[in-house]
C-alpha cells in the first residue's frame, strides 16, 4: 500500500513540487532584475555570457594547482552523476515510461557500474573534504550537509537495488529520490540551474569591460 | 536597534538584485575562492575566505529571499542582521579585501564576489562600521577635493615645477581641447615625474589636451568605502568639468580604482551616459604608438616584469595596452607566473592602503607578491598605478628586497623619440 | 550562523559506535555458537547423496556397493581420479565439466570452517578488546593535555583516511551480512527480508569493492614513506610497544605497530581487494578453481583485516587519550606526541613547528607551506 503511494501520488507530487519550485525560484531571482549599465561597453555582453557559461567548467591553472582535490573530486562526482542519472538503462526506462514517452542511448552495464564508482568516490571525497578543510568547514551550513547526505542516500539506495529483483529496494530508491526532488528547489542544489544565470551575469559584465571571465 | 543599523539593513536589502540572488543561490560553499585570495593563501586563516566576507549580506538574503530562511524566521529560529554582525565583519569587509576580484575569476559557478562586496560596503558605510582612515580620506576628498588634501595651489606648484624643468607649457582650462587629463593626488605629491612624462609625450605626439582647475582629482574614496553619494559627488566634479570644457575624451591616470570609478561606475553613479569618452592613459599611449604619433629611441635591456593593477587590468579590461608598450621599450620583459587578469593584488587596493590599522596584515599578505617577484627572477617591476607603486615599495622595503618599481608612463617617456626634427 | 562539526562531537559519536559494536559483537559471537536453525538447503542433500554413492569400495567382497552400477559414473562425476573433461559444443570456461567437486570443497570450507571459526575469531577479537579496555582502561596523556599542538595530518591525509575508513566499514558490514546472515539474520528478519538485505548487501559490496582498491592506492602512495621500517622499530616491538611494562617506548612518526598495520593493510588488503575483483568479474575467463580459491583468500584475509582494524579503531579512539585528535583535526597534542612519537615530536620542536591551540584551530594544515599565524587578532581594532 505504501508502495502504491510511493510509486503513484508521491511521485507526481514530488515531480510537481520540483518543477514548480524550480520555476518559482528562477522567476524570483530574475524578476528582481539588474540596474541598467550606462557605462560604454567594450564588447557586447551576450558573447561573454555564453563564453563564461562554458569556460567556467574548466579551472584556471593557478586555482587548479591549489584546489586539485576539490576540482578532481568535483569532476568525478558531477560527471559520474550525470552518466548515472541520464544514461543508466533503468533511469532511461523510467523516464521514458513516466515522462517523455521515448528513450535514448544507454550505457552498457559496465559503463553504468563505472559511472557509479566514479560518482561515489567523488561524492565521498567532496563530503570528507568539506568536513576536513577548515575553509569549507567554516562556510558550510546545515543545508550543504543535508544536500550531500540526501544525494548520497539516493545513490546508495540505487546501487543496493542494482539487482533489480526486489520491489522493496526499488521503492526505497524511488522514495529517497522523491524526497530529493521535493528538497531540491529549496536548497543549494538549485545551483544545478542557477549556475547558468550566475556565469551568464558575470561573463556579460566582464565582457563589457573587455575581460574574459 | 539604532537608526543607522536600520538604514544599513534597508540599504543592503536594496542592494540585492537578480545577480546577488543568483549568486547566493548558486554558491555551494566549495571554498575554491579561498585558494584565489592572497589574504587566505598567505595567512591560512579560513575567515579570509572571500565568500565568507559576504556573510552579512547572505544572512539578509537568506532570511528574506529563501523559503527556509523565511520559515526559520517565522519559527523565531533565525535572527535579524544585527549591529553585532556589522561590528564582527568590519575587518573582513575592509581590512582583508582589496576588491581585486581574483576570487570572481575562479568561482566554478561564476559568482562575482567582488561585485557583491562592493555592494555590501554601501551598507557598512551607513552602519558606521568603517575604518577611520578610509572615512577620513572620503571626508577630505569631499571638503578639499583630494583624499590627501591636495588643493589647486599644490597642483599649480607641482605644475610650475614640471614646466620649469621641462620647458613645456601645461595647458589649464583650455576650452575645446581634445583631451582632459585627471591625476591622482599620489601622483601630484609623490610622483610628479608622471605628470612631466605625460606632458612630454603629449607634446611630442601633438595631443590637444588640458587640465581643469575645477576638477583634477581622479581618485574616488567613495567607491572604496562604499558611499554612493560621496562617489557620485566626486565623479560629478570631473564629469561637469569635462563637459564644461567640451572635451571629447577624459584621461584616467595610471591610478587603478580611479579608472573603475570614472570609467565603469561613474555613469551609473550619475545615472546617465557621459557626453565624452573615458580613456585610460595606457590605452591612449598604446593608441598613439599604433598611430605612429610616438616613436621610441632604443629600449631598456634591464630585465623587468609587469605588475598588473587589478582595477585597470582584471576589473578594467586594459590588458594588452601595457604589454604592447612594454615590448616597445624593454627588451628584457618577462611575465610573472600569474599575470594579466590572474595577477595577485599588491594588497593595497580597495582602500586597504588608506586603512592604517590593516597595515600589519597588508604587509603579511605581501608575501605573495614577494614570492611572485622572486619566481620571475628579475629586479625591476613596472606598474601603472600610483597606489600599487607606493604599496609595492613599502612591501619590498619591509621584506628588504632590492627590487625597483617604476611607472610605465615614465618608462615610455624615457625612451620617447623627441619631435621629428 | 554556523555550526561547524566539532572534533569532540566526532569523538563522542565514535565512542558510542564502538560501545554499540562491542555490545552487538557480544551477541553475535553468542549466536554464532548457537547456530542450530535448520534451513532448507537442497544443495547439501544432493551432495551428501553424491558423496555416499561415490564412496570408494569399502573392504569386503560382500559390499553391496560393489554391485552398484552407477559407481563408475559417480566416480567420474566426482572426478576422484583425474579424468579428461568431456566434450561439448558449448565453448566457455569449464563447459566440458559436468560437476566440479572443488565446488563442494569450497562450499564445505565456507559453511563448516569460515562461518563458525570466522565468527569465533571476530567475536573473540571484540571480546578481547573489551577485556583489554576493562583491565587497562584508557591510556592517558601522562603529562596531561597541553595547550600546544603539532600538525600531524594534512587535510588531504585525513580525507583519504576517512575515505578508506568509510569504505572499509561499509564493505565489512555488507560482507558480514552475506557471510553470517544465514545463521544470524534469518532468525531475526525471516528469509524474505533477509533475501532483500542480502541482495542489497551483495550489490553494495560489489560496487564499493573497487573503491577500496582506489582508496588503498591513495593511502599507499601518501603514507608509504613514513611507514618504511627504520632504526628503533625493532626495539619498540621487543618492548611490546609499551603495552608490556609501563615505560614509554620511543618511536618515530609511526611506530612499529602502526607500520606493521600499514603493511598488513597494503598486502593483506591488497589480496582481499584483488581476490574480490576476481569474484566480481567472473568474465575474466578464469576457472572455477580460481574463483573458489579467490573466495577463500577473500574471506580469510578480510577476516584478518577486520581483526586488526578492530584493534586500530580501539586504540585510535577510546583506547588512548589524544589519539583521535590528530586524525580528526589534523593537530595532535604536543604532550601526546612526546609520549607516543617522541623522536618525531623532538624533531618538530627543533624545527619550531609547535603551534598554540588557537593557531591550530584557526589555520588549515593544507600542505602549502602557508604560515600558521592568524593575523586577524594582531591587527586588532
Amino acid at each position: 500500500m505504501i508502495g502504491d503511494f510511493i510509486d503513484g501520488p508521491l511521485w507526481y507530487l514530488s515531480l510537481t513540487v520540483f518543477l514548480l519550485g524550480v520555476v518559482w525560484r528562477l522567476v524570483a531571482i530574475l524578476r528582481v532584475g539588474v540596474a541598467p549599465d550606462f557605462s560604454t561597453a567594450r564588447h557586447g555582453g551576450a558573447g561573454g555570457a555564453l563564453r563564461t557559461l562554458f569556460t567556467r567548467s574548466l579551472p584556471r591553472r593557478p586555482v587548479f594547482t591549489r584546489g586539485k582535490v576539490q576540482l578532481i573530486a568535483g569532476y568525478m562526482f558531477h560527471l559520474g552523476l550525470f552518466a548515472l542519472l541520464f544514461l543508466a538503462q533503468p533511469h532511461v526506462e523510467f523516464i521514458s515510461e513516466r515522462i517523455t514517452g521515448f528513450g535514448w542511448v544507454t550505457l552498457p552495464h559496465w559503463g553504468f557500474i563505472l559511472a557509479a564508482e566514479v560518482a561515489f568516490a567523488g561524492l565521498l571525497l567532496l563530503l570528507l573534504y568539506r568536513l576536513m578543510n577548515p575553509v569549507t568547514r567554516l562556510i558550510s551550513d546545515t543545508g550543504d550537509y543535508t544536500a550531500s547526505l540526501l544525494v548520497f542516500l539516493v545513490m546508495l539506495s540505487g546501487c543496493l537495488a542494482l539487482a533489480q529483483a526486489y520491489e522493496g529496494l526499488r521503492l526505497l530508491h524511488l522514495l529517497l529520490a522523491e524526497l530529493l526532488l521535493i528538497y531540491f528547489p529549496f536548497s543549494t542544489l538549485m545551483h544545478a540551474f542557477t549556475f547558468a544565470i550566475s556565469r551568464g551575469y558575470t561573463g556579460a559584465a566582464m565582457a563589457r569591460k573587455g575581460v574574459n571571465a | 536597534m539604532s537608526d543607522r543599523i536600520e538604514q544599513a539593513r534597508a540599504e543592503l536589502r536594496s542592494q540585492i538584485d537578480a545577480k546577488v540572488s543568483s549568486y547566493f543561490s548558486s554558491c555551494i560553499h566549495c571554498g575554491l575562492c579561498a585558494e584565489a585570495c592572497h589574504f587566505h593563501v598567505e595567512t591560512g586563516d579560513p575567515r579570509y575566505t572571500p565568500i565568507y566576507k559576504l556573510e552579512p549580506m547572505r544572512k539578509l538574503w537568506r532570511s528574506e529571499h529563501t523559503l527556509s530562511g523565511r520559515f526559520s524566521k517565522l519559527l523565531g529560529r533565525s535572527t535579524e542582521l544585527s549591529e553585532q554582525d556589522f561590528a564582527d565583519w568590519e575587518e573582513l569587509v575592509y581590512d582583508s579585501c582589496n576588491l581585486c576580484g581574483r576570487c570572481s575569476m575562479v568561482c566554478p559557478v561564476g559568482i562575482d564576489i567582488a561585485y557583491m562586496l562592493r555592494k555590501q560596503r554601501e551598507a557598512f558605510n551607513l552602519s558606521g562600521y568603517t575604518p577611520e582612515g578610509m572615512r577620513n580620506a572620503l571626508q577630505r576628498t569631499l571638503t578639499t577635493g583630494s583624499p590627501m588634501g591636495v588643493t589647486l595651489k599644490t597642483l599649480q606648484a607641482t605644475l610650475a615645477h614640471v614646466e620649469k624643468a621641462s620647458g613645456l607649457t601645461i595647458p589649464i582650462d583650455r576650452q575645446g581641447a581634445d583631451f582632459m587629463a585627471l591625476f591622482s593626488s599620489m601622483e601630484v605629491v609623490n610622483f610628479p615625474e608622471y605628470i612631466a612624462s605625460v606632458a612630454r609625450i603629449f607634446d611630442t605626439a601633438g595631443v590637444s589636451w588640458t587640465i581643469s582647475s575645477e576638477a583634477f582629482e581622479a581618485t574616488n574614496a567613495g567607491i572604496q568605502i562604499g558611499s554612493r553619494e560621496g562617489a557620485k559627488e566626486i565623479v560629478s566634479r570631473a564629469v561637469n568639468a569635462a563637459e564644461k570644457l567640451g572635451v571629447n575624451y577624459l584621461i584616467s591616470p595610471e591610478c587603478g580604482h580611479a579608472y573603475t570609478a570614472i570609467r565603469w561606475e561613474g555613469p551609473n553613479l550619475i545615472g546617465r551616459r557621459y557626453r565624452f569618452e573615458v580613456i585610460h592613459i595606457l590605452e591612449l599611449l598604446d593608441q598613439l604608438m599604433r598611430e605612429g604619433r610616438i616613436r621610441f629611441n632604443g629600449k631598456s635591456d634591464t630585465p623587468m616584469t609587469l605588475h598588473d593593477p587589478c582595477q585597470i587590468v582584471r576589473r578594467g579590461g586594459v590588458i594588452k595596452a601595457p604589454r604592447n608598450l612594454l615590448h616597445q621599450v624593454a627588451s628584457g620583459f618577462v611575465e610573472t607566473t600569474d599575470h594579466g587578469s590572474m595577477n595577485w593584488c599588491c594588497g593595497g587596493g580597495g582602500g586597504v592602503s588608506a586603512n592604517e590599522r590593516a597595515e600589519a596584515l597588508r604587509l603579511k599578505v605581501f608575501g605573495r607578491k614577494k614570492k611572485q617577484f622572486e619566481e620571475s627572477g628579475v629586479d625591476t617591476v613596472v606598474t601603472a598605478c600610483a597606489n600599487c607603486r607606493i604599496v609595492l615599495e613599502e612591501g619590498l622595503e619591509h621584506y628588504e628586497m632590492d627590487t625597483e618599481v617604476i611607472g610605465l608612463t615614465e618608462l615610455v617617456a624615457e625612451y620617447l623619440e623627441q619631435g621629428a626634427d | 550562523m554556523y555550526r561547524p562539526v566539532s572534533g569532540t562531537a566526532i569523538l563522542r559519536l565514535l565512542q558510542l559506535l564502538i560501545v554499540l559494536a562491542l555490545v552487538v559483537a557480544g551477541n553475535l559471537s553468542a549466536q554464532t555458537q548457537a547456530e542450530g536453525i535448520q534451513l532448507p538447503n537442497p544443495g547439501t542433500d544432493l551432495w551428501r547423496e553424491v558423496r555416499q554413492r561415490a564412496q570408494p569400495a569399502t573392504p569386503g567382497p560382500t559390499s553391496p556397493m560393489r554391485q552398484a552400477p552407477g559407481i563408475d559414473l559417480w566416480s567420474e562425476v566426482q572426478q576422484t581420479n583425474p579424468v579428461p573433461a568431456g566434450n561439448t559444443q558449448v565453448k566457455s570456461v569449464d563447459s566440458g565439466m559436468l560437476i566440479n567437486p572443488v565446488g563442494d570443497q569450497w562450499r564445505r570450507f565456507r559453511m563448516e570452517m569460515l562461518v563458525p571459526y570466522g565468527g569465533y575469531v571476530l567475536g573473540g577479537a571484540l571480546l578481547l578488546t573489551l577485556a583489554f579496555y576493562l583491565i587497562r582502561g584508557r591510556v592517558p596523556i601522562h603529562a596531561g593535555p597541553s595547550d600546544k599542538r603539532l600538525l600531524r595530518y594534512t587535510v588531504y591525509e585525513r580525507m583519504i583516511h576517512w575515505f578508506i575508513a568509510a569504505i572499509f566499514l561499509f564493505l565489512a558490514l555488507t560482507g558480514l551480512t552475506m557471510l553470517f546472515g544465514r545463521s544470524l539474520l534469518i532468525p531475526l528478519l525471516g528469509p524474505e527480508a533477509f533475501s532483500l538485505l542480502a541482495s542489497a548487501s551483495k550489490e553494495g559490496h560489489n560496487l564499493f569493492g573497487p573503491l577500496f582498491l582506489l582508496a588503498l592506492a591513495l593511502i599507499f602512495f601518501r603514507f608509504v614513506r613514513r611507514n618504511i621500517y627504520q632504526r628503533g622499530d625493532l626495539a619498540w616491538l621487543l618492548r611490546g610497544g609499551g603495552v608490556i611494562g609501563s615505560k614509554h617506548v620511543p618511536s618515530n612518526f609511526f611506530n612499529m605497530g602502526e607500520k606493521s598495520m600499514f603493511w598488513m593493510l597494503v598486502l593483506v588488503g591488497g589480496v582481499t581487494a584483488l581476490s574480490g575483483i576476481i569474484l566480481v568479474f567472473p568474465i575474466l575467463g578464469l576457472g572455477r578453481e580460481l574463483m573458489a580459491l579467490s573466495h577463500v583468500a577473500h574471506g580469510v584475509t578480510a577476516m584478518a583485516m577486520m581483526v586488526v582494524i578492530v584493534g586500530h579503531i580501539y586504540i585510535g579512539s577510546i583506547g588512548m587519550e589524544g589519539a583521535l585528535e590528530g586524525m580528526a583535526t589534523g593537530y595532535c597534542d604536543l604532550n601526546w606526541a612526546r609520549e607516543h612519537h617522541d623522536w618525531w615530536a623532538e624533531q618538530c620542536e627543533q624545527n619550531g613547528e609547535v603551534v598554540s591551540v588557537e593557531e591550530a584551530a584557526g589555520t588549515e594544515g593544507f600542505a602549502q607551506g602557508a604560515p600558521k599565524h592568524a593575523p586577524l587578532g594582531e591587527t586588532g581594532k
